[in-house]
C-alpha cells in the first residue's frame, strides 16, 4: 500500500515538473532607444517679471519672517530657529556625536537646575509637582496642645470651682495629678500617650488601683460628659487629694 | 459616694456584655488565642459593617468567621470566591420558567444575613465589582429591579496576602466597603501547643458541633441600634478627624483617608466603647480600632513599599504625631 502511494506521488512530482516547463515567458520586443537629432535645441528660460511678482508674495519668502508680520510672531519665528539651532548635528564622526549628546545634557541639565532653583526660591516643594497629591491642609493642632507644665493648676482649679464647671474642675485635677506623677519620674509625659499607658507605666500595684479609679472617674466627666453637682465635685476631689498624699 | 452611684450608666448595655461575653467563651472553646480578632470581628457586627480577615493559609481565619456566624441565629450562606465566578453566580440571575412563559429571578447566594465569601481576592474585579452595590447600599439591582437585602446583612471575607499565588489585589472602592480589615498572625509557641494537644485529644471538634446561636437577627438589630446612640464628646470626634487628615498629608501614603472611614472609626470605637461596658468612648477606644480601619483604605507610595515599611508602621506614627483630647 505504501509503495503504491509512494509511485503516485512520484507520477505526480514528475507530471509538474513537466507541467512547468509548458509555462514558458514569451520572449520581450528589443528595446529602443530614441536619440535626439535635433542639432540647436532651444533653451527656455523663466519670466523674469512672472518671478519677481512671486518673489515679492509673503509665501515665497523663505529666509525669515514675512515682512509686516506683527512682533509677536517675529519673536516666536527667531526663537524657535534659534531652538533647532541648537539640536544641529556637530558631524557624523564618533567625536562629533558624543559633543552633540554632551552638549545636550548640559543643556537640559542647565534649564533643570534653573527651573529647580526658581521654585525652590518660589518655596513650592519640587517633589510634590510629581506626585498626584492633593495639597496639604494645616492641622490646627495648637487647638489642642496644652503644655501641663505652664498652667497654674490650683488657680485654675479654684477658677472653675467658683464657676460651678466642675467638669472642668475634675480635668485640671487630673492633669494636676499627671504632671506630679510625671515630676515624680513615675510616668513620662507624651502627648500622644492615653490614660490607659500612663496607669500601665505605674510600677506600684497600689497606686496602679488608685490612679485606675482616677482616671475612671476623669473619664466619667470629662469623656462621658456626666454633669456632677458640689458634693460629687468634692468627693471626686478628696479621691485625688488622698493619692498625692500616698504617693512616695 | 460609691462609683456607681454617680456614674449610672445611662445607657443599659447587660444584656450586650452579656451576649458579647457568651460569644467569645463559646467560640474560645474551640479557637485558641486569637483575642483581638475575636474582639475586632463582634465590635465589626455591633458597628454594622462588613469585615475582611487577612491571613497566611491555615491560621483558622474562615473556621473563626464560620463560628462566629454560627453564633447568630440569622440565614448564612457562603461564597467560595475562584477564578472563574461570574457575577451572576454571587448576585442571581433571570431564568425562564417554562411553566409561567416568563423570566423568573434566582437569587443568588449573596441573599443571607450572614455572607462568609472564602478567599475574596481569588476572583477578579469584574466578580468582585457585583459587591459594590451590595455591600454599601445594601440593595441588588437586576433587570432594573430593585432587591433590598434583609437586615442583618453582614459580609465576612477571608483572603491570602496578595503576594500568594493566584490572587487578584481588591478594587480600593471595595476595600473602602469593608469597615475593618483584620490581620490573623501565626499563634504564640504555646497557642500552638495548646492547638495541637486540643486537636489531639478532638475537643475541638465536639466543641464546634456544640456551638449554638447567642443573638437573634432581632437582637442584632436592637443591639446596633444601642451601639449608634452611645455617646462621643466633640474633641474626640476631632481627633479622628485629624487623624484622618494627617493621613491625607502624610509624605508616606499616596491615598489617605476618605470621610468614610471616619466615620467607620467613630462607629468602630462605639462598638468597642459597648464591649468594654461603656456608654461614652475614650481616646483609646479610637486608638485601639485605628489600625484594623485604616490599614486596608491607605496606599503607601512606592518608595516607601520598596522600604518594607507597613501600612501599620506609618498609621502608627500619625497617631503618635497628634495629642489625646484630655
Amino acid at each position: 500500500m505504501r509503495r503504491i502511494f509512494y509511485l503516485v506521488l512520484l507520477i505526480l512530482s514528475v507530471n509538474l515538473a513537466l507541467g512547468s516547463d509548458v509555462k514558458k515567458v514569451a520572449p520581450k520586443a528589443p528595446l529602443v532607444v530614441k536619440i535626439d537629432t535635433a542639432q540647436h535645441p532651444s533653451i527656455r528660460s523663466f519670466d523674469k517679471e512672472t518671478l519677481r511678482k512671486y518673489s515679492k508674495q509673503r509665501e515665497f519668502n523663505y529666509e525669515g519672517p514675512a515682512t509686516g508680520t506683527s512682533w509677536w510672531v517675529y519673536f516666536w519665528d527667531r526663537f524657535w530657529n534659534w531652538f533647532m539651532h541648537l539640536f544641529n548635528v556637530r558631524g557624523l564622526g564618533i567625536l562629533g556625536i558624543i559633543w552633540n549628546i554632551i552638549w545636550l545634557l548640559l543643556l537640559f541639565g542647565g534649564v533643570a537646575a534653573i527651573v529647580y532653583f526658581i521654585l525652590k526660591a518660589s518655596g513650592v516643594d519640587v517633589q510634590d509637582i510629581f506626585k498626584r497629591k492633593s495639597k496639604a491642609t494645616a492641622v490646627p493642632y495648637s487647638e489642642f496642645f496644652e503644655d501641663i507644665n505652664h498652667i497654674d493648676f490650683d488657680t485654675e482649679i479654684e477658677n472653675a470651682v467658683a464657676k460651678h464647671n466642675y467638669r472642668f474642675a475634675v480635668r485640671l485635677l487630673y492633669l494636676k495629678c499627671l504632671k506630679q506623677l510625671s515630676d515624680a519620674g513615675m510616668i513620662t509625659w507624651e502627648i500622644d500617650k492615653t490614660n490607659t499607658q500612663y496607669i500601665y507605666e505605674l510600677k506600684d500595684q497600689g497606686q496602679r488601683t488608685a490612679f485606675s479609679s482616677l482616671t475612671r472617674q476623669f473619664e466619667f466627666v470629662w469623656y462621658g460628659e456626666f454633669i456632677i453637682d458640689n458634693q460629687v465635685y468634692l468627693s471626686i476631689a478628696g479621691a485625688f487629694r488622698n493619692f498625692n498624699q500616698q504617693k512616695p | 459616694m460609691e462609683e456607681e452611684e454617680i456614674f449610672k450608666q445611662r445607657t443599659d448595655l447587660s444584656k450586650l456584655t452579656a451576649a458579647v461575653d457568651q460569644i467569645k467563651a463559646s467560640i474560645g472553646k474551640v479557637i485558641v488565642g486569637q483575642h483581638e480578632t475575636i474582639d475586632l470581628l463582634i465590635a465589626g457586627i455591633l458597628a454594622d459593617g462588613h469585615i475582611l480577615i487577612e491571613g497566611v493559609p491555615g491560621v483558622a481565619k474562615t473556621l473563626t468567621a464560620k463560628l462566629i456566624a454560627r453564633s447568630i441565629d440569622a440565614k448564612y450562606s457562603r461564597i467560595q470566591f475562584t477564578p472563574d465566578l461570574m457575577p451572576s453566580d454571587v448576585l442571581g440571575t433571570s431564568v425562564f420558567n417554562p411553566k409561567t412563559v416568563d423570566f423568573e429571578f434566582k437569587r443568588g447566594p449573596i441573599f443571607g444575613n450572614i455572607v462568609l465569601i472564602d478567599e475574596i481576592n481569588r476572583s477578579p474585579a469584574k466578580t468582585q465589582s457585583a459587591l459594590f452595590e451590595v455591600m454599601e447600599e445594601r440593595q441588588v439591582t437586576i433587570d432594573g429591579q430593585r432587591y433590598a437585602m434583609e437586615e442583618p446583612f453582614l459580609v465576612l471575607a477571608t483572603q491570602n496576602p496578595v503576594e500568594h499565588e493566584g490572587t487578584y489585589r481588591l478594587p480600593e472602592a471595595q476595600l473602602d466597603r469593608f469597615l475593618f480589615k483584620i490581620e490573623v498572625k501565626y499563634p504564640t509557641f504555646e497557642e500552638e501547643v495548646a492547638i495541637i494537644t486540643q486537636q489531639h485529644q478532638q475537643v475541638a471538634t465536639e466543641q464546634l458541633a456544640a456551638i449554638s446561636p447567642v443573638l437573634s437577627k432581632e437582637e442584632i438589630i436592637a443591639l446596633r441600634k444601642q451601639v449608634r446612640s452611645l455617646h462621643i464628646e466633640p474633641k474626640i470626634l476631632e481627633f479622628v478627624a485629624k487623624i484622618a487628615a494627617e493621613t491625607r498629608n502624610s509624605k508616606s501614603l499616596y491615598l489617605g483617608a476618605s470621610p468614610r472611614a471616619s466615620l467607620a472609626i467613630v462607629n468602630a470605637a462605639k462598638a468597642v466603647a459597648a464591649i468594654r461596658g461603656r456608654d461614652f468612648v475614650t481616646p483609646d477606644d479610637v486608638i485601639w480600632v485605628t489600625p484594623a480601619v485604616l490599614r486596608h483604605r491607605i496606599m503607601l507610595t512606592p518608595d516607601k513599599e520598596m522600604e518594607g515599611v507597613s501600612p501599620d508602621e506609618v498609621i502608627k506614627q500619625i497617631v503618635q504625631k497628634i495629642e489625646v483630647p484630655r
